[in-house]
């Protein structure tokens, strides 16, 4: 029986791993992808300070410090289940299953797809599969392509590409339909970047900002820059243009693309097909939650963190007794936020465990500190009003507390 | 724009699910339970905001604190040897 | 023509370090791929992108996610079905199948056209046998 199980070795998991394993307790680490590090591992950018941000480097941090403290890390292997059990958790994964008296969930987020027809083609892959497939197995993924959707994930990415040597014809936004309509509407997708933009490192959100302050200038920025667009290190970046369609037999051979009004309508005989040989589709992420579901734990809807989120505090505690989460589960937030929110997390569940043996209360409130200073200087921001989603978040799980007591 | 698929694995579309909307009348997770949208291979992990999206879209039911359709495990697909315990290390 | 979609420098990352050299075979063909590679990057490397066809469609599929959670690469391996090219490191002499198209008895559009016994189903398969 471990003391605890951590599910995801990505910035939340391996730096809980090693709270725990520095005060002794017996740790197991799973993540089904083959190498540590979660999505950490693909990221590099260049923060405002001008050092980059390199995640195979910051992973090979966690990973080395977790190796020193004998942390057992099991890579490849898939968690299918977690099921409550008397004393603690049965985590059933398809090497056996394993049994611990805590749980800590960290499995990040998953991409959800701004789907335009024809996005089943080889070819078509989510903005994350680019950025895995360029950095971190450093196979180019074709030989010239188009990113259908503008945010701050799919900018971060298509420069990845670009430092690669990856040609992009352009970033564009996918045609409005049911499902994409706040992605497709130019001025919501402006207003979104410019509201995030005092903390962009790149050239094209502090563009965003200076254009942006204003509501009027918000609506003159999406008027004029139509067909000229602008430019991010040298890609065009169109707010005024929309794929309709990604055409191909086997594989992908082009896109059809519209001009769009300030509202995302299409404009009448602006059809326009551009030749490449991938797409990818940038719709935003949302917290991977479905192993906290089917462990029993409440949740609770938020947009400003991102989707439907389990019910937790900030010591990372959720309202079912041993039941930890951290990182993107918790709300979509950089990786230096995860990790700083892995630091509570592991410190939460030591104290636990050594409650009478050691006082780690002074400990975890500093790592608590240490998530919010983490937090206000983040250079990237997914979702504005963080803040908000996370003060809501406190009084919901307050309520499930005072529920639990008062049946 | 309604060919477009909204579920990948069961080549759901936009369309279809329109029309079983009007035609039954039906609740979010009976659409789901019809047209099999988010109910494939991945266990809905692609589409599922997708499927809550349009789902709000036809049938007005705004996304609540629970998750729209009940997460089920496995979360994987599992063979029945592993269920069974066959490649247990322990 | 092979792995010619390696990055081989990165003005970051620096350059591609020696590797392992790994062969395997799809579809009765043989690639070789770099250590580390996952079968779906050692594809890609190699120019290969359709990995499965949909079970009832036949319609090609590639890569999605690449990260373990949609489930389309998809593929067999050494006689293993639904194995994740994305998720799964390639290994010398690995034997590797795309998915291929199921056969669809049922996929009559009318429900009035399904057969109601295994003997009418079989009459039918007949007599589009026979056309």
């Amino acid at each position: 029986m471990y003391d605890v199980i951590i599910v995801g070795a990505g910035p939340a998991g391996l730096s809980a791993a090693i709270q725990c394993r520095k005060w002794d307790m017996n740790v197991l680490v799973i993540d089904e992808f083959p190498k540590a590090g979660g999505r950490l591992l693909g990221q590099l950018h260049q923060e405002p300070n001008g050092e980059w941000w390199n995640g195979i480097e910051e992973t090979k941090q966690l990973t080395e410090t977790a190796s020193k403290l004998n942390t057992e890390i099991r890579l490849g292997i898939s968690v299918h289940h977690v099921e409550k059990i008397d004393d603690g958790f049965l985590v059933h994964t398809n090497h056996g299953d394993f049994a611990s008296v805590r749980l800590l969930i960290a499995t990040g987020a998953a991409e959800s797809a701004a789907p335009v027809p024809g996005w089943t083609l080889p070819g078509v892959m989510s903005i994350g599969a680019a950025q895995v497939m360029t950095n971190v197995h450093r196979v180019r993924v074709g030989e010239k392509g188009i990113v259908i959707g503008i945010n701050v994930l799919s900018a971060a990415i298509a420069r990845e590409m670009q430092l690669a040597g990856v040609d992009l014809h352009s970033m564009v936004l996918p045609a409005m339909n049911p499902v994409t309509k706040d992605h497709a509407h130019p001025k919501k997708v402006m207003d979104k970047l410019s509201r995030i933009a005092h903390l962009a490192p790149s050239a094209f959100l502090r563009f965003g900002g200076k254009v942006a302050k204003a509501n009027i200038a918000r609506k003159l920025a999406t008027q004029f820059y139509p067909r000229n667009g602008m430019k991010m290190w040298g890609m065009p970046i169109h707010l005024r243009k929309a794929v309709t369609q990604i055409n191909g037999t086997d594989h992908v051979e082009s896109v059809t693309m519209f001009d769009v009004t300030a509202d995302g309508k299409l404009k009448k005989g602006t059809e326009k097909r551009v030749e490449v040989d991938f797409v990818c589709i940038a719709g935003g992420l949302y917290p991977l939650t479905e192993l906290a579901a089917v462990a029993g734990c409440p949740f609770h809807y938020s947009e400003e963190l991102g989707g439907h989120i389990p019910v937790h505090n900030e010591e990372m505690k959720t309202p079912i007794d041993g039941l930890f989460v951290a990182g993107n589960i918790t709300g979509i937030e950089s990786a230096k936020v995860a990790r700083a929110q892995g630091k509570v997390a592991g410190l939460s569940i030591a104290r636990e465990k050594l409650k009478g043996i050691a006082d780690l209360e002074y400990k975890v409130l500093q790592a608590m500190n240490d998530v919010r200073k983490t937090r206000n200087e983040a250079s990237i921001q997914f979702h504005p009003g963080i803040e908000e989603g996370r003060t809501k978040m406190e009084d919901v799980f307050r309520e499930s507390k005072k529920t639990e007591t008062a049946l | 724009m309604d060919n477009i698929t909204i579920c990948r694995c069961e080549e759901v579309t936009l369309e279809d699910i329109k029309n079983t909307a009007k035609k039954y009348n039906c609740t979010a997770r009976e659409i789901k339970l019809r047209t099999r949208a988010g109910m494939g291979y991945c266990g809905g992990r692609t589409c599922r905001p997708i499927v809550d999206t349009v789902m709000e879209h036809v049938t007005g039911e705004k996304p609540g604190d629970n998750i729209p359709l009940k997460v089920q495990p496995p979360v994987r697909p599992v063979s029945l040897s592993t269920l069974e315990g066959k490649e247990n290390e322990k | 023509m092979k792995n010619n979609h390696r990055i081989v420098d990165h003005p970051v990352l620096g350059s591609l370090p020696e590797k392992d050299s790994i062969t395997f075979t799809f579809d009765g063909k043989e690639y070789s791929g770099l250590a580390g590679d996952t079968i779906a990057s050692a594809l890609l490397a190699n120019g290969v992108r359709t990995l499965r066809v949909h079970e009832a469609s036949g319609k090609p599929r590639g890569i999605y996610c690449n990260i373990g959670h949609c489930f389309e690469c998809r593929v067999t391996v050494n006689s293993t079905s639904g194995v994740r090219a994305c998720l799964t490191e390639i290994k010398d002499g690995m034997v590797i199948e795309s998915g291929k198209p199921e056969a669809q008895p049922f996929a009559s559009k009318n429900v009035q056209d399904f057969p109601r016994t295994y003997a009418e189903f079989e009459k039918k398969q007949k007599v589009k046998g026979d056309k």
